[in-house]
């Protein structure tokens, strides 16, 4: 049995505004030293999966020097690995990948050279740990042709997810994406899909008109019900969509929580990214640090409060972070305040620069349905100048320099 | 620049550092949390563009083995050079253990012929410092010297501890005394040296020395001009339980005279891949080291923590040094220790404990500061008090104890 993972990663991203500007979604860094990939990669060589494609699209510089040839999760090997496939130009056609199932379809030789006898369809934005060898054996004994991985939600939201209804036997019986009635269950897809190949090929290949396989979710899966045996291959844990800037706040908050399911920690389940290589984390006698993930590299003389912190960030004496995320080597200057802000890579805030702060807030006026719940965020290599009292639901731009401020404070849902 | 090989000696016991190199060589053991001590030489090899490593291991050496590997952390994975592990082997006349570290290199003269080198650069695999090899190897060259050895100023009271040299005006070296009663300068051989191949290969063929620093140096000053490198940076041998604690310790401190963080100079190790730090609601954590994977939920003070330690809630670690993976249980208090891997210090127990500071029984002039050691995968039993200047060996059960609740300053517990 020869399965092959292939990761969609080459959405925009577009609602988690700036962290997506310069990188594609599943590059966005996590958990301080992961990118929002490597659970997703982890999750394949933890389950035995050692042929990996990476389906890239969106400014893929970033992730490609992540993924590189793929040592950190062994996969770079002689037979196999990881392969990072981009849109390319053919003598009859060339396309930019229209959506998820089109991307798979102009891969299908990856496919058929790497002879697999089973094709998962996996995405690169999720947070979660799955053991896929369970969702195949699951496959194979109900000699399914398409197997899907769903979750219960909770029935108010059902109206955000597509929505799986099931027979006794786990087949899926209907498909109805985003239901606004509240009858058809609760069981949510996770966007996981593992399909017999030639079930694929079939039914990617049926390319009639009005009936477009763009994507998997609103065109492919959809038609396959009642034609395919599709079955439901229900998953407990963890498992979260990192699709806006609130929810990767909240993500990233929920790791600081004592009772989250999500155990890093697992020696048996590990992780894996490409790190640098960093000193240890430096406490310096002024530290005052509670309820904090701090990475390697970091230098902390002031106080953290319930934030994330990735690797060489470096808080000045009398600076305080609090219900932030900052990441990697950027420098936070003495005395500055950041209160519910999310600071991307290589930014300098300057000393006594208040970010985040005041109770105004006043969605931001040119992503009012991005950020509406205080949430500042700074663009990778932004310099905030010193003393600047920046409100709520800002945005600051990548790479703005100190001239691009106004001269006073910067209020609640401005943007620079 | 001049066509260099590196071999660096590994191989040494080191007994001072007690239950540290009771498992493995000096090389290997663990510093600053998550590097071992090799790492600041094999990195500033790399770090001076030499790829041609040779690494010369004997007592002990698989845990070295496994932390250098193929040498990918450091880039030595090469076609061309890269590192090799150099052990004593078997021959048909019979082959011998090495009996010093000039016997060491005198056992691998067939590979020092291979190399397509002018230079050899003996290293010592268990000091830690940062060097840039590059302006030593350019005074050899320009002097065109045999023999070129890197000194170092120490403090005239620790000066019996080293090799003391002796330079005149040129620099050139007139005395080299291992060791000595009575110091004359405080100049020390730092233990690295720079020979022309053909000299080295020629005084090692002809001769029986064991030592280098011992037998073969004082006869070298003689023989031929050997010149002095004078190295002003930092530079630490940490041969000793003090030493080493001292070491470490020197790493809190606001502005350390060895800088880890420089992106210039990075020291590369081989890093399990672990998640951040974790630091819980009710933690205090200030003047500390903290490693990846580490999840501190009680209070750690001016201590180093390797990746994956676990400090339980209530617990208190002081003026300490915890390698990887060792668990402190809620309520205990570990109060200027060495704690080894993989260690479990059961709850409410109290390691280094009172102000009783009896010399280590077995090792009086050895563990006398009030340093309490912890062997590698040893258990302390939850609500026991152990003393100062104790030795708990490594792999001792809760057994070991014999139900005893206290130990005594400057005892001993084995298996």
């Amino acid at each position: 049995m020869r399965v092959v993972a292939m990761i969609m990663a080459g959405g925009e991203g577009t609602r988690l505004s700036v962290l997506s500007e310069k990188r594609a979604k599943p590059s966005v860094p996590f958990a301080g030293k992961f990118r929002i990939i490597d659970f997703t990669l982890s999750n394949c060589v933890n389950s035995g999966i050692f042929d990996v494609a990476v389906l890239t699209q969106y400014r893929p510089h970033s992730l490609n020097a992540h993924i590189g040839n793929g040592k950190p999760w062994d996969l770079d090997r002689a037979n196999g690995g990881v392969q990072l496939l981009q849109p390319y130009q053919g003598r009859r056609d060339e396309s930019w990948y229209k959506g998820t199932a089109d991307a798979v379809y102009q891969n299908l030789n990856y496919i058929r050279e790497r002879r697999a006898d089973l094709v998962l369809v996996l995405s690169g934005d999720h947070i979660y740990k799955m053991n896929y060898a369970e969702m195949i054996e699951f496959h194979q004994q109900k000699r399914a042709d398409m197997t899907v991985a769903v979750m219960h939600v909770p029935l108010e939201e059902t109206d955000r997810f597509g929505i799986m209804t099931v027979d006794e036997d786990q087949r899926v019986i209907e498909f109805t994406e985003k239901p606004k009635n509240r009858d058809k269950g609760t069981l949510a897809s996770m966007g996981i899909y593992l399909f017999n190949v030639d079930t694929l090929i079939k039914r990617l290949s049926e390319n009639g008109e009005g009936s477009p396989r763009i994507d998997f979710g609103k065109h492919v899966i959809p038609a396959m019900i009642g034609r395919d045996a599709v079955y439901a291959f229900p998953f407990q844990g963890y498992w979260v969509d990192v699709g806006t800037i609130q929810s990767y706040w909240e993500t990233s908050m929920d790791l600081l929580n004592p009772d989250n399911t999500l155990n890093l920690y697992d020696t048996d389940w590990i992780i894996h990214t490409r790190s640098e290589e960093r000193p240890p984390a430096k406490l310096g006698p002024q530290a005052r640090v509670s309820r904090s993930l701090i990475c390697n590299g970091c230098i902390v003389r002031g106080t953290v409060e319930h934030s994330v912190l990735s690797p060489g960030v470096y808080v000045s004496p009398g600076a305080v972070v609090r219900d932030s995320v900052v990441m990697n080597d950027t420098w936070i200057g003495p005395g500055a305040v950041l209160d519910r802000v999310i600071v991307d890579k290589n930014v300098v805030v300057g000393a006594g620069v208040r970010l985040g702060c005041g109770d105004d807030i006043t969605p931001n006026r040119e992503q009012p349905d991005k950020l509406t719940t205080g949430i500042t965020i700074v663009g990778k290599g932004a310099h905030i100048p010193p003393n600047i009292r920046i409100g709520r639901n800002v945005v600051i731009n990548a790479d703005r320099d100190e001239e691009d401020f106004p001269a006073g404070d910067v209020k609640s849902g401005e943007t620079i | 620049m001049l066509r260099t090989f590196a071999m660096i000696l590994a191989g040494g016991e080191s007994p001072a550092l007690s239950v540290l190199t009771a498992e493995r060589s000096e090389a290997a053991v663990p510093f600053a949390g998550k590097y071992r001590i090799i790492d600041f030489t094999l990195s500033n090899c790399v770090n001076s563009g030499i790829y041609n490593v040779g690494v010369l291991t004997q007592y002990r050496p698989r845990s070295l083995h496994e932390h250098i590997g193929v040498g990918k952390p450091w880039d030595l994975d090469r076609r061309i050079g890269g590192v090799r592990v150099l052990h004593p082997y078997l021959t048909s006349e019979g082959g011998a253990w090495q009996r010093g570290n000039a016997d060491a290199l005198r056992a691998n003269l067939d590979i020092i012929a291979e190399q397509k080198v002018d230079t050899v650069l003996v290293l010592a695999g268990d000091h830690v410092y940062k060097m840039d090899y590059r302006p030593m190897l350019q005074l050899h060259e320009d002097l065109d010297a045999d023999l070129t050895l890197a000194v170092h100023s120490v403090s005239p009271h620790e000066a019996h501890r080293y090799g003391i040299v002796s330079v005149d005006a040129d620099g050139i070296v007139t005395q080299f005394e291992e060791k000595p009663r009575r110091p004359r300068s405080s100049l020390a051989s730092m233990g690295i040296y720079v020979f022309r191949k053909n000299f080295l290969m020629e005084v090692l063929a002809n001769g029986d020395e064991q030592n280098i620093g011992r037998d073969l140096m004082p006869k070298l000053v003689q023989q031929t001009s050997v010149v002095s490198y004078h190295f002003q940076g930092y530079w630490a041998d940490v041969g000793t339980v003090q030493a080493y604690y001292e070491a470490n310790m020197a790493l809190l401190v606001e502005t350390p005279a060895l800088d880890l963080y420089d992106p210039e100079w990075v020291i590369h190790t081989k890093s399990e891949e672990r998640p951040a730090a974790e630091i819980g609601e009710h933690a205090r954590v200030d003047g500390n080291l903290l490693c990846d994977g580490c999840r501190i939920y009680g209070t750690v003070a001016r201590s180093i923590i390797a990746p994956g330690v676990v400090v339980s809630e209530g617990a208190v670690v002081r003026d300490s040094i915890l390698l990887s993976a060792t668990v402190v249980e809620p309520g205990a208090v570990v109060d200027r220790c060495i704690v080894d891997k993989e260690v479990v210090i059961g709850s409410d127990a109290v390691v280094g404990d009172g102000e009783d500071n009896t010399p280590n029984q077995r090792a009086p002039d050895l563990l006398n500061t009030g340093l309490t050691l912890v062997g590698r995968s040893a258990h302390i039993p939850p609500n026991v008090r152990v003393g100062r200047n104790v030795v708990i060996r490594p792999r001792v059960t809760t057994a070991a104890f014999g139900g005893q609740t206290v130990v005594a300053s400057g005892a001993t517990i084995t298996r």
